[in-house]
């Protein structure tokens, strides 16, 4: 196990260091110390964005894993409640309406996508409040719900969009990690750190609630309030990469589900799997979406999508054999 | 130890528990049975403040259960439920660290004394070898065995079990009814809803039958065939081999 860790360190070490270089045009060695055109690709649009892929990346892994501890679920994920179809409603809007306001230089869409995210988890817990019943049925219902209520209303302005505008709408909904300068990337590192140290210090509750509600309860945890407060810190975090990057698929689900098996159930190891793994399959997503069919940058969204849902189903596939 | 005052409970308007009145003292074994459907599991679930009762009240240590908190409760009373289904892997050693949640803080580090009765509850149930694994790939008679550690390391003096050897094998059964006769003897009181009536009679010490969520005898343990009739419409027989107690159904 800790020779995996540190192979994987070494894999992700080399990811981050080689693609920036790669990418529609190609930058070499020379060329990044010089003041010339390839050196402000270099420093100011592939090394945020490579950087950003992996913070994304490690966030959206480390929401699925928590995700499933609260959901006692392997299949669990934040879009589940909703926050991915409601940081899109939100940042549809923003778009539509042009919204051009900002907040400390984060801007618009950002914001709207954020809320967005945020209403969603908010309305689930609202409808599980009123009806007195926080069982797990209630928030997947409730969140099967939001997703249709917020689909729709994204459908529905794409709609009666200009074609202009919807072009920039899907190029968001595909999700993408391309962004200019740092401002991003030092938003989701804040997020990041910040949801680390909460997963390291509340391990002992995210395993207790894994364990199951009756246990949990009998050792003194109330499970409601506890899950309720990690779903609205969770929409916080995931709210904030799909308002960066759009909603990106397959993380969130599919890494987790590989760093229980690597990490043979110790949580410490777990959550060190699904961080390195998270950020840099995104990493590794987003270089080959804009090295394989040169000049077309494809959205990385699309990527994580085409070989996460063949390799999920590998994955269960292998489960289900080895299970019979 | 507890005091159960009119007790009632609903399902809508369908009851579940009428009108239970009894009290449980501290050491004792109660065992609790009854058909299905009877209310045993709903009434374990009350006394152990996992759901609170629609009437009446519970009294532990002369104190409403409900105006306990969580983990005040749990530094009482620890409850074993029916399901050792696991959803996903958690290694043995988080499992009875987890006997020592009620009595931690957040950024507190374990204790002397949450260490010292880790090691006791390992050695005591003889886990040493499966601390690394996880509990999904354990037998159903090793689950129940982590699990009633795990109780046990809770240190807490009273201990609710539901249906502890539901699709156990003879030996596990056997070697289960074994520690937790040990730490009865320990003076914990064990309250236990079973239907393997032949595996835990000899054991208890109080027995209390329900039927359709009333309350037909609860007292000391006594054999008597009548009331098994009622419950179970079968007639029961008590034998001794030596001095030990045995009961059957003893129908043709």
């Amino acid at each position: 196990m800790k020779n995996k860790i540190w192979l994987l360190v070494s894999f992700v070490l080399i990811l981050l260091i080689v693609a920036p270089f790669f990418g529609i045009i190609p930058i070499d060695l020379q060329g990044i110390l010089k003041a010339n055109p390839n050196s402000f690709i270099f420093w100011h649009l592939r090394i945020p964005r490579t950087i950003l892929g992996f913070t994304a990346g490690a966030i959206l892994a480390l929401s699925g894993l928590i995700c499933q501890n609260l959901f006692k679920n392997s299949l669990a994920t934040p879009d589940l409640l909703g926050i991915s179809s409601g940081a899109a409603a939100g940042a549809v809007v923003a778009l539509k309406f042009n919204l051009n306001l900002s907040f400390l230089g984060v801007r618009g869409v950002y914001i709207c996508s954020y809320f967005g995210a945020l209403s969603a988890v908010l309305f689930v817990f609202f409808i599980a409040r009123a009806v007195k019943n926080s069982s797990l049925y209630t928030y997947l219902m409730t969140g099967v719900a939001i997703n249709f209520f917020y689909s729709s209303v994204i459908v529905f302005f794409q709609y009666i969009f200009d074609y202009s505008d919807t072009f920039s709408l899907l190029r968001w909904l595909m999700g993408g990690i391309s962004v200019a300068g740092y401002g991003e990337f030092i938003f989701l590192l804040v997020l990041l750190i910040l949801f680390l140290v909460l997963v390291f210090v509340f391990k002992k509750e995210f395993l207790l609630v894994s364990a199951g509600e009756e246990f949990a309860q009998s050792r003194g945890l109330n499970v409601a309030n506890f899950r309720i407060r990690s779903f609205i810190a969770l929409s916080f975090f995931v709210g904030g990469v799909v308002s960066v990057c759009g909603p990106i698929g397959f993380i969130a689900l599919v890494v987790p589900h590989l760093s229980r098996s690597w990490g043979e159930s110790h949580y410490n190891a777990t959550v060190a799997f699904t961080f390195l793994l998270g950020g840099g399959l995104l990493v590794l997503a987003d270089f080959l979406a804009r090295t394989l069919i040169p000049p077309v940058d494809i959205p990385v969204g699309i990527v994580t999508s085409l070989l996460g849902a063949p390799f999920f189903l590998l994955l269960l596939i292998v489960q289900l054999k080895k299970n019979n | 130890m507890i005091q159960v005052i009119d007790l009632s409970h609903f399902a809508g308007n369908r009851p579940i528990l009428q009108g239970l009145d009894f009290s449980v003292e501290k050491g004792d074994f109660v065992l609790i049975f009854g058909q299905n459907g009877a209310g045993k599991s709903t009434l374990l679930r009350i006394l152990s403040g996992l759901i609170p009762a629609k009437k009446g009240g519970v009294l532990l240590n002369g104190k409403s259960i409900a105006h306990y908190s969580k983990k005040e409760l749990a530094t009482l009373l620890s409850f074993l439920p029916q399901s050792d289904e696991f959803d996903l892997p958690i290694l043995v050693r988080d499992i009875l660290l987890a006997g020592r949640y009620p009595y931690q803080s957040v950024f507190k580090k374990l204790s002397a004394r949450d260490h010292e009765l880790f090691a006791e509850g390992v050695e005591y149930f003889g886990l040493g070898d499966l601390l690394e694994r996880n509990m999904q790939t354990l037998s159903g008679g090793e689950k129940k065995k982590v699990l009633l550690a795990s109780a046990f390391i809770q240190d807490v003096p009273l201990i609710l079990l539901d249906e502890p050897v539901n699709f156990l094998d003879p030996g596990s059964t056997f070697h289960f009814i074994k520690m937790l006769d040990s730490l009865h003897r320990k003076g914990k009181t064990i309250l236990l809803v079973s239907h393997e009536i032949q595996y835990f009679f000899p054991y208890a010490n109080k027995i209390l039958a329900l039927k359709g969520g009333r309350n037909c005898y609860f007292g000391d343990k006594t054999f008597s065939d009548e009331l098994f009739q009622e419950i179970y419409q079968v007639s029961f027989k008590q034998t001794f081999v030596g001095k030990r107690e045995i009961i059957f159904v003893n129908e043709k």
